[in-house]
């Protein structure tokens, strides 16, 4: 598995969004990145037609997923959510007030930008390889390689720094203010969803759903229970194929 | 005895390997040295803050020093600043030391101080509103912070920057250096120098519309967050004037200033007599 896959061919006549995602397949999760899992439910909530792509071809800075619509490439999972908002007319914040799209944004970063690494922490690092739950195997030298790489990211990031310990405490801190904030509601900001649940299911699911064996999926069943319930609605709501689409026999949406 | 080529590379790799060896020994014995000479009374209730030297314009070019400082001041614990190029244990500074215990990283020392002094700023929150303080503190933390540094370490001549003349030029390039290397690979380092700007512009705007016409973020009352948005948001305000986020604020989020003034009024009335000259 190369890095730098073969690119696909692409109609940029039609106005279908082509959804490249890096090929991670997991046994319980769609793709073991937060990020691909986080703008696919993004595009099932906005309805916007979409053919989903597993290629190895990483974006133009480097990062998995990407998009491309209308012969226009575009990187990073946000930046994508923001093109695709203007081009399709869609604005899955408009019932937020002024001061719940701000809190929007904070949990979007705080979930994004530090319980990412808490993930990414505990998968590269302190998680026994086999439990990751790719559906597919890993060549150990390509493991080892990346493994690297990533500790060199999160030290440079900071949560690299901190012992096993100290990253299961942020992350605890983290799943609480998820858990205090969504309380007793469907979706973070009430009954209708909005884009910052896209990226907190991503993140969740992966935890919830992927790293079943984990302290912090043990933490979420024993003190966020309604962590565990909120994957499961979004889940049920927005990916009523999951497990077809574990299975590779729904690969592709188109809308 | 004829040495062989590969004789000659084994001694040569034996010999840099000892040299590095006794480099290391002789900077780790250093570096015991001189911890062993900071003023600290561990008997003592204070708590000693190390962090870098004052500037001329803001208390500390770093975020993190203020927003440490700036919660021991509310927190009313009694604190010592111990001004030196001392980094902690994971290699980072401001860090804290009480009663003999070292404690680095800004965020793990609050929460030790607060159990050390049965402090919890956040009280008067609800659980709603604590969740929220996390949110906004790690997203002014862990998203804005490499937005900022991207544009003072990559974007802009560091050297406009307030930082005291203790820290020589070469360090605050070579730091910047690093600095490039570490966002890159935290990711916001990836992104061009207008999508850093629109990021740093949402970021203002979450901070903006959620403070409104309050005094503090969540009322009345100030809490770590407020503590660490006004740390990051001091180096705008007062300390990079000349920027293009400053500006930004200045017409576009002006509560943001008022928010800044307000912290500085309320809680370091000081602020002048302790700058560098």
């Amino acid at each position: 598995m190369g890095l730098r896959g073969s690119k696909p061919t692409f109609d940029d006549s039609s106005n279908v969004v082509y959804f490249i995602q890096i090929p991670l397949r997991g046994l319980r999760v769609p793709n073991l990145s937060p990020f691909p899992l986080k703008l696919e439910t993004y595009l099932r909530m906005a309805k916007i037609p979409h053919e989903s792509i597993m290629i190895s071809t990483l974006s133009s800075k480097g990062k998995t997923p990407w998009i491309r619509h209308r012969g226009k490439d575009v990187a990073d999972s946000q930046f994508c959510i923001e093109y695709l908002n203007k081009q399709f007319g869609v604005n899955l914040n408009e019932h937020l007030t002024k001061e719940q799209q701000a809190v929007s944004r904070a949990i979007l970063k705080m979930v994004e930008e530090n319980l990412y690494w808490v993930l990414v922490c505990y998968r590269w690092f302190f998680c026994d390889p086999k439990d990751l739950g790719l559906a597919q195997s890993f060549p150990w030298l390509i493991y080892a390689f990346i493994r690297r790489r990533v500790r060199g990211f999160a030290n440079g990031q900071g949560m690299g720094r901190h012992s096993p310990e100290e990253i299961f405490q942020i992350g605890k801190l983290d799943f609480k203010a998820l858990s205090d904030y969504l309380g007793e509601k469907k979706f973070l900001f009430g009954d209708q969803p909005s884009e910052t649940d896209c990226s907190a299911f991503g993140m969740l699911a992966q935890f919830v759903f992927s790293n079943i064996e984990s302290p912090h999926c043990a933490l979420i069943k024993k003190e966020f229970p309604n962590l565990e319930r909120y994957c499961h609605t979004m889940r049920n709501t927005f990916w009523p194929d999951w497990d077809q689409v574990l299975k590779g026999d729904a690969s592709s949406t188109k809308l | 005895m004829r040495l062989t080529f590969g004789d000659t590379r084994l001694l040569a790799l034996a010999a840099g390997a000892i040299a590095v060896g006794v480099v290391l020994f002789l900077n780790a014995s250093r570096k015991q040295r001189k911890r062993k000479k900071l003023p600290y009374k561990d008997e003592s209730d204070t708590v000693y803050v190390v962090q870098i030297p004052r500037g001329k314009k803001v208390p500390s070019p770093s975020p993190f020093p203020i927003k440490l400082e700036t919660y021991l001041r509310i927190a009313k614990i009694p604190y010592e600043n111990v001004f030196a190029r001392k980094f902690s244990s994971k290699g980072k500074i401001p860090w804290i030391r009480h009663r003999g215990k070292d404690v680095p990283d800004s965020q793990f020392a609050i929460e030790y101080l607060n159990e050390q002094f049965n402090v919890d700023l956040e009280a008067h929150l609800t659980k709603e509103e604590r969740a929220m303080s996390r949110a906004f503190l790690k997203m002014v933390e862990e998203n804005l912070y490499w937005a900022l540094a991207c544009y003072r370490f990559i974007h802009d001549d560091v050297r406009k920057a307030d930082y005291p003349s203790v820290i020589p030029t070469w360090a605050l390039l070579l730091f910047g250096r690093r600095i490039k290397k570490y966002a890159w690979g935290q990711g916001m380092g990836r992104h061009s120098v207008e999508e850093i700007f629109h990021i740093t512009k949402l970021d203002f705007e979450a901070i903006s519309d959620y403070l409104g016409d309050k005094k503090f973020l969540f009322g009345d009352k100030p809490c770590v967050a407020d503590c660490a948005v006004f740390g990051m948001l001091v180096q705008v305000v007062f300390n990079q004037t000349y920027s293009p986020h400053n500006a930004l604020i200045k017409s576009e989020f002006p509560n943001l200033e008022r928010f800044c003034w307000t912290m500085r009024n309320a809680f370091w009335p000081d602020w002048d007599q302790i700058l560098a000259a």
